[in-house]
């Protein structure tokens, strides 16, 4: 892991687009602000991992076509 | 080109239209790589659709809208979010959830919904930041 240490409103560029600001630092808090292109995601690292496993999960219990269950629909027609 | 033909592992074998296909710029979260798939009707109704990966014919999701089956789900969605499909008019918005069928159950992921520009389809999956919506909320017939 690489280690830097940055103060209020300096910045890291990671690669050659992304750039990561300290916009605010309070308590045990540090607000962050990170520039990049729309093809790199960025999101909290608890939550990324919870959707990718469920994504993997979601994608791993696909069933065939043969085998799709009856799956639930609103009953009443409009 | 104006249709595509995917051997799916789970489709068999199916000719896409190019009407069908989806990009998702950022790729399906833990699958950055895969930009293109199809989406096919999984059931007459239309409320559950395939999304087959065009790049990956072992790869796809069962996605649901999730509207009939959760009233109260209204998602904002944050500009950034918005900017990276071209998405300035809601209207334009298309909500999936990406469904995990279990053995007894349906469920779909609500904290992290696929956001579909039906306009230009670009699409992108999103990261809520509600703590209280389910990845697993059990899809119900209601």
């Amino acid at each position: 892991m690489l280690i830097l240490s940055r103060r209020l409103n300096e910045s890291i560029v990671i690669g050659d687009e992304v750039v990561v600001t300290v916009l605010e630092v309070r308590g045990d808090q540090v607000r962050l602000g990170i520039r990049a292109p729309r093809s790199v995601t960025v999101h909290r690292e608890e939550v990324q991992r919870e959707i990718m496993e469920q994504n993997r999960a979601a994608a791993a219990a696909a069933p065939s076509v043969a085998e799709l269950p009856k799956l639930p629909l609103p009953s009443s027609p409009d | 080109m104006t249709a595509v033909m995917i051997d799916s592992e789970r489709l068999g074998e199916v000719e896409i239209d190019e009407s069908s296909l989806i990009e998702f710029p950022a790729g399906i979260i833990g699958f950055p790589e895969l930009r293109r798939y199809a989406m096919v009707a999984a059931e007459a109704s239309g409320l559950y659709s395939w999304l087959q990966s065009v790049d990956d014919p072992d790869l796809a999701f069962l996605a649901v809208v999730p509207g009939p089956f959760f009233p109260d789900y209204a998602p904002s969605i944050n500009d950034d979010e918005c900017d990276a499909i071209g998405l300035s008019d809601p209207q334009d918005a298309q909500l999936l959830c990406l469904v995990t069928v279990g053995d007894e159950t349906v469920t779909a992921n609500l904290l992290g919904p696929v956001v579909l520009n039906v306009r230009n389809r670009l699409a992108r999956q999103v990261v809520l930041t509600d703590s209280s919506l389910s990845t697993r909320a059990p899809i119900v017939a209601v």
